[in-house]
């Protein structure tokens, strides 16, 4: 074959144009999806199909219609993939709870501010509303569900062990960490191995869940070497030493399988965690378990929030479509399914909530983490939370597995904090 | 290409001034070819080159994903050398390696002589052997996690019920490094077997008749005659070994990554690339993991050449170049004198 220059050109034309596509440079689009649709990424079973559905058709007082890709995977990775191309990334956005993370490069996301978001901040809880701001009272995060925190309890196991059995009297019983722990040795006499706890890092994460504070303040002061950690931790281990932990890491099949062997009896966790745990796990234990206030006080592990990126095409109809996917009516309908707990007070009363519960012996659950939802104190999260947190929890696990003294994993998660946070500057 | 003189004087006739310009010229006789092969090196130089390049690149900034790149200079590898963290997967993953490359070579070459010498269902085996490799990372961690899991696991449910104490398999670190050795055994075993089968067939029959009739046992056989005579197979399979084993991820990842500690408790089965996947898509501290990528290169190429030296080559192969002129000199000037001497 012979080659022209004619041909030449078009065949390489054609391997430039491929190329470009293969690389998703070549658009002059900024934002993902067609013109007419705002492109929306969530994770799995963080909106309802039904709100979603009713979007796709168009959003009210609108030109606009949502399109929703739910990413799996390491969804964080892929968001930063996209922002980091600054090229075909989505409308709006899914943050977990680890929203100030991006709070560095809040500049990437519009600020709700500005598009009128105040108007609506009396519908929500006042410390999940704080949440979404930046501590230079940008926001960025508009509130989608949280975690109140409860004690679970297997009602039939402590009627075996003799203890209190309904809700009011369990929490009578238990009103602070001390008094719980009294009560798991009491059952770990009647029911031997019985734990209260799935594993060392849980006790102190929620412990540290119903804390005012955290490791760092707003003012960008480290305190996590402070009292309130080290009591979180300390009881934490106190958990262990008194062998009321089962010893199940978090993701071993082990952590499932100490709710499904009834070993786990009692447990402080965030309300998704029924879904989690023994619903999931544990479907025969159905009608065995309740819930009441934990000990200790209200509190809150997780939630999430959403937020409008820069490269929207229409920041107004995002707008439009967040404040209502998130009103109370259509929070409460998530309550139903995929079980998002409500940040609005409002959906609290809403009859899609407030029916008694199967799987909770009928017991009307909504109104044990609507109080702690309401009553918590709520706190700052520091866009270190994270580099924070992860060698306490490491440490922590060395020593359920009695790797390492309490004071000596202690010292070394401090050390290893100064060294991560002396490295991105943050002290 | 096929520029045939005789075209020449066909051109110099026509005569022009643009006359070198029409000579056929080699580049654009060659060019559809280079067009043909084009789309791989296309492909190769966006999605190969340019990532390896940027990765250099970027092990000198510091970058959280989003943001802009910030100039760091050498901090990441200074941050590198004084990371107890960063050493601690270094160690972790050698122990793996040693405790999975081991006993998986070992068993795979006896796997292979056992093959060699099968009469019968030989390809039955062969199949069987190698079906442990096409299957699923993922789903066979998954299975061996259970296996090997604390409290309700096949493992210790059989070691209680043979009245011996129960192991804390996946929470103990050196637990961790059994079970991912295991599993990296299990799944890599019946590949090597099958290399070295294919090397035990290049061995001529002739050896072994020989070797027969002057009263070897099998024994002797193996160790003195396939061992010494599969070694290029031998360095293939662990310098391949080598380079897999300095990347496990996905077993410490299924094991443990949904924890948010991906090294599982005490950071036991941490190991380079889980390190490195940890800091880049964990912390997003995209910087620091291009240099752990690098620093693990650094750590394979060392190793090969380890690898290459022990069990490496016969002595020729080991000749350097100029060993080589030498030795060629020296037969040249041996030559020279012989024939020097032969003259007289």
């Amino acid at each position: 074959m012979t080659v022209t220059r004619r041909k030449f050109l078009a065949l390489s034309a054609g391997g430039a144009a491929a190329a470009t596509g293969l690389t998703g440079c070549g658009g002059s689009r900024s934002s993902l999806g067609a013109a007419d649709e705002l492109s929306m990424w969530a994770w799995t079973g963080s909106v309802n199909d039904d709100l979603i559905a009713q979007a796709a058709k168009g959003i009210q007082g609108t030109d606009k219609k949502i399109a929703l890709t739910r990413v799996g995977g390491d969804y964080k990775t892929k968001l930063l993939t996209s922002l980091a191309g600054k090229s075909m990334v989505p409308d709006i956005v899914g943050l977990n709870d680890d929203v100030a993370t991006y709070f560095p490069n809040a500049d990437q996301f519009h600020d709700l501010h500005e598009l009128g978001a105040d108007k609506f901040k009396g519908d929500f809880l006042e410390w999940k509303w704080k949440l979404g701001i930046t501590p230079e009272n940008r926001m960025m995060a508009y509130p989608m569900d949280t975690g109140p925190t409860a004690l679970f309890y297997r009602r039939d196991l402590f009627e075996k062990a003799g203890l209190p059995t309904e809700p009011a009297d369990v929490a009578a019983a238990a009103p602070g960490w001390n008094e719980y722990i009294e009560l798991g040795k009491k059952l770990k006499q009647a029911i031997p191995g019985s734990a209260i706890t799935d594993n060392i890092t849980s006790v102190f994460q929620y412990a540290l869940a119903q804390l005012p504070k955290r490791y760092m303040t707003p003012e960008g002061e480290y305190i996590g070497d402070g009292d309130h950690i080290r009591q979180a931790w300390d009881l934490a281990v106190r958990v262990v030493k008194e062998g009321l932990s089962a010893n199940a890491q978090d993701g071993s099949t082990d952590a499932n399988a100490v709710v499904t062997n009834g070993r786990l009896v009692a447990f402080v966790a965030a309300v998704w965690w029924a879904q989690l745990g023994p619903k999931n796990a544990a479907p025969k234990t159905k009608g065995m378990w309740r819930v009441t206030p934990a000990p200790g006080g209200p509190g809150n592990r997780g939630g999430s929030f959403l937020a409008i990126t820069k490269y929207c095409k229409d920041p107004e109809a995002a707008f439009a479509f967040i404040t209502w996917l998130e009103s109370a009516k259509n929070q409460a309908q998530s309550f139903l399914d995929p079980v998002l707990f409500p940040s609005t007070p409002a959906s609290y009363d809403d009859p899609k909530m407030t029916g008694p519960d199967a799987f909770f012996g009928g017991q009307k659950i909504v109104d044990v983490f609507a109080e702690s939802a309401k009553k918590y104190p709520g706190t700052y999260f520091s866009p270190y939370d994270s580099t924070i947190g992860d060698p306490i929890k490491a440490e922590l696990v060395n020593v359920e597995i009695g790797a390492k003294s309490s004071d000596q994993a202690w010292r070394d998660a401090q050390r290893l904090i100064d060294r991560e946070l002396t490295r991105v500057g943050a002290i | 290409m096929a520029v045939s003189d005789a075209v020449r004087p066909a051109t110099t006739v026509r005569g022009s001034d643009t006359d070198p310009a029409k000579r056929p010229n080699k580049f654009r006789q060659a060019f559809p070819q280079y067009v043909a092969v084009s789309p791989f090196f296309i492909l190769f130089a966006i999605f190969g080159a340019f990532p390896v390049f940027f990765s250099i690149w970027l092990s000198f900034h510091s970058w959280d994903g989003i943001g802009q790149l910030k100039w760091v200079g050498l901090e990441q590898y200074s941050y590198l050398f004084t990371d107890p963290t960063f050493w601690k997967s270094i160690t972790n993953t050698l122990i793996i390696w040693v405790l999975s490359t081991v006993p998986m070579l070992l068993l795979a070459l006896v796997i292979a002589n056992a093959l060699h010498n099968a009469t019968r269902f030989r390809s039955f085996y062969r199949i069987a052997y190698f079906i442990p490799n096409i299957t699923s990372v993922v789903a066979v961690t998954m299975v061996f996690g259970s296996v090997f899991s604390n409290n309700f696991g096949l493992l210790n449910a059989f070691l209680t019920s043979i009245g011996l104490d129960k192991i804390e398999w996946l929470s103990q670190p050196w637990g961790i490094k059994v079970a991912i050795a295991t599993i990296v055994a299990w799944r890599w075993t019946g590949y090597n077997a099958i290399i070295f089968l294919a090397g035990l067939q290049a061995i001529s029959s002739d050896i072994y008749e020989a070797a027969k009739v002057d009263g070897a046992s099998p024994r002797q056989q193996f160790w003195q005659i396939t061992v010494p005579l599969l070694r290029p197979v031998i360095l293939f399979t662990a310098v391949t070994s080598t380079i897999g084993g300095l990347q496990i991820f996905t077993e410490s990842q299924v094991l443990f990554g949904a924890s948010g500690s991906i090294g599982g408790p005490g950071d036991g089965g941490l190991t380079i690339v889980s390190y490195l996947y940890d800091n880049a898509f964990g912390s997003n501290q995209f910087g620091y993991g291009a240099a752990i990528g690098w620093a693990l290169f650094i750590l394979i190429v060392l190793f090969s050449i380890i690898n290459w030296r022990l069990i490496g080559g016969s002595d020729d192969e080991r000749l350097t170049k100029r060993a080589a002129r030498r030795a060629q000199r020296k037969i040249a000037a041996e030559r020279a004198g012989k024939e020097y001497a032969d003259a007289h």
